[in-house]
């Protein structure tokens, strides 16, 4: 029997991490996010714009209290694709 | 960055990251310790003017108390709001409970006061819900202990008369229902902010 295949986009550690933590919240900002996942900047920063290229997060860039603020928020196509998979996962561990 | 997860990994990763957004609340101690202190003050007050004529102002400490409290709560919710790193949609639920009891208390009071009874016994098993729900909704046994106290508090209430007796009653239960959580949760958030 086939299994599904696995988004290759979502089936990094961290950008699953931060797909997890956003699906759970309205809206989190990077150090919520860089706080969670234990990532360095750098990293962080990089798997947040492949999310954002995929259409899977929204990024809105705001001032909080005069510094810059990163805000992420899951996009619809987000939810769908994170669902998706954690169907997929699912369906291997039920085998 | 590893990039073979199994299955199993995946799973208690995506497990593991939706437990601990679905825990950052916002700080909510302070309204509890605020109240808790406030209301105390306010009963307090009360029991020391209950002899004067209820028009000239026996009712002033709960009114002072509920201004007070009021406008020290929306300030300290516009700063802790600008200041918030994440948003999670319980805090939304959370808010509107405690606005739709505000709302519920208001109405008793007015309805009460037109019938000439105290709304205090009424209030503080009211007072059960939002608490009760807030620790459930946080999974906070404190506050689910809480809300119990003060539906036990409000139906004992409405069996006595004496000042006193209602007094002690009430405090008691703003110290275990609204204090003593409140000191909890904070222990817990600022453990929360340095992990």
């Amino acid at each position: 029997m086939a299994f599904a295949p696995l988004d290759p986009l979502l089936h990094n550690q961290l950008r699953l991490a931060v797909m997890s933590l956003l699906v759970a919240v309205e809206e989190g900002d990077f150090n919520f996010l860089l706080e969670k996942t234990g990532a360095t900047r750098g990293n962080l920063s990089v798997q947040i714009t492949k999310l954002k290229e995929a259409g899977y997060i929204e990024v809105k860039k705001t001032f909080k209290e005069n510094y810059p603020n990163t805000v992420c928020r899951i996009s619809r196509k987000g939810i769908d694709a994170f669902e998706a998979y954690v169907k997929a996962i699912r369906g291997y561990l039920s085998k | 960055m590893n990039t073979d997860l199994a299955p199993e990994q995946s799973l208690k990763l995506i497990e593991s990251m939706i437990r601990q957004a679905k825990r950052s609340f916002q700080r909510l101690s302070f309204y509890f310790l605020l109240w808790g202190v406030l209301l105390i003050a306010a009963m307090l007050a009360t029991y020391l003017l209950r002899d004067m004529d209820p028009a000239t102002g026996k009712g002033a400490p709960w009114g002072v108390a509920g201004f007070a409290g009021g406008f020290i709560s929306m300030v300290y919710g516009a700063r802790q709001g600008r200041r918030e790193r994440v948003i999670n949609a319980m805090d939304g639920l959370i808010g509107w409970l405690w606005a739709s009891f505000v709302i519920t208390m208001i109405i008793t009071i007015a309805v009460s006061l037109a019938a000439h009874r105290d709304p205090g016994p009424m209030i503080t098993l009211l007072t059960g819900i939002p608490t009760f729900m807030t620790g459930r909704i946080m999974r906070f046994r404190p506050l689910i202990m809480g809300g119990v106290i003060f539906w036990v508090a409000g139906a004992v209430m409405h069996f006595t008369q004496d000042a006193f007796t209602i007094t002690m009653i009430y405090c008691a239960a703003m110290v275990l229902g609204y204090i003593l959580p409140g000191l909890l949760l904070k222990r817990m958030e600022d453990g929360l902010r340095t992990t």
